[in-house]
């Protein structure tokens, strides 16, 4: 089960305990270490907060389910030199270029990644070695 | 053999970590006293940090040479200038603008540039050519002989050498292996006229 970011985008967050609707989904921060998501970037009336993966509990084909109103926090701010990810320059580990990204398929119950899409074509989810505020570094090959 | 690049167009590459922060840009590129492989990098930063660096990058820590960038396991890859410093004294640095001869005493022109292989070994130079190599006097590339000798004034190859030479860099790819080639023992596929 595959889902895509740009499916994800803008869907509406709620919680689960309240019903109370925290924001709209707009942009995730990968971690590649686990070459899964580590936060959703939700976007509320222009602030930007975050609610970090474990805390999110379903994403379905109309809405992403959170455990409650206390998971949402102020984007950390090692998030803030970040680049979106959608549109950043993805670099192998021998240092070409291979365009840029253009979507994200992950797993909706693990947050793993499965497959970068880039502009050049796609890069499985285990080939992540990276994301800083140049380049999503890729394992060549 | 993979591609070659002129070490002039390394001045500007990003120095990027495996974790995908820019730290630098490459400044200069530093060779040895052979001028046989890539000692290190001197460095600018980037952005507010524009401007030469006090931090060097060695060779050894280079994680790879890339077409658009150097990487690096991580800034603790960066190290003191003396690093990338050539061991002789009078025989690093400067490169370009040295005389290049052929071991039968004739003149083969002034380097412009050295042509540098992923591995950081240098495979020849770019030189604009004296008469006697090519009276019309264009900037062509020769290999470099593996017996090379080079002090601060000049630069010797085999005269061998001048029968490879190569007007672009892609054909150059080719004449270096034929140089090898031949160098080693084997046959030899087509030489320059």
């Amino acid at each position: 089960m595959m889902i895509l970011l740009s499916q994800v985008k803008g869907l509406r967050v709620v919680t689960a305990e309240e019903a109370v609707e925290l924001g709209t989904v707009d942009s995730l921060t990968l971690d590649p270490a686990t070459g899964g998501i580590s936060r959703l970037r939700l976007a509320h009336g222009g602030r930007v907060s975050g609610v970090a993966w474990p805390d999110v509990r379903a994403v379905g084909p109309d809405a992403v389910i959170v455990s409650s109103a206390d998971t949402l926090s102020p984007a950390p701010a090692q998030d803030s030199g970040r680049p979106e990810v959608v549109g950043a320059r993805v670099l192998t580990e021998l240092g070409d270029e291979q365009g840029t990204v253009k979507d994200i398929g992950f797993d909706p119950v693990t947050g793993l990644v499965q497959t970068v899409y880039t502009t050049l074509g796609s890069v499985a989810g285990e080939q992540l070695r990276g994301l800083g505020d140049y380049a999503l570094v890729v394992r060549a090959g | 053999m993979d591609t070659l690049t002129l070490a002039s167009e390394l001045t500007g590459r990003p120095v990027v970590t495996l974790g995908g922060d820019l730290v630098a840009e490459v400044k200069d590129t530093v060779f040895d006293g052979l001028a046989g492989r890539i000692t290190g990098f001197t460095l600018n930063g980037r952005g507010l940090l524009a401007g030469p660096l006090k931090e060097s990058l060695p060779w050894s820590a280079v994680h790879a040479l890339g077409r658009n960038a150097v990487m690096i396991p991580g800034r603790e890859a960066l190290a003191e200038p003396a690093a990338v410093l050539p061991p002789g004294k009078d025989t690093g640095g400067a490169v370009v603008g040295i005389r290049v001869l052929t071991d039968a005493g004739r003149e083969a022109g002034t380097v412009r540039d050295v042509v540098v292989e992923p591995d950081g070994k240098v495979a020849g130079f770019q030189i604009v050519a004296a008469d006697a190599l090519d009276h019309r006097r264009r900037t062509v590339f020769i290999p470099r002989d593996e017996a090379l000798a080079a002090s601060g004034q000049a630069l010797v190859v085999s005269d061998d050498a001048s029968r490879f030479v190569a007007q672009d860099l892609p054909s150059f790819t080719a004449q270096v292996e034929n140089f090898r080639a031949r160098r080693a023992g084997h046959p030899v596929g087509k030489e320059h006229p």
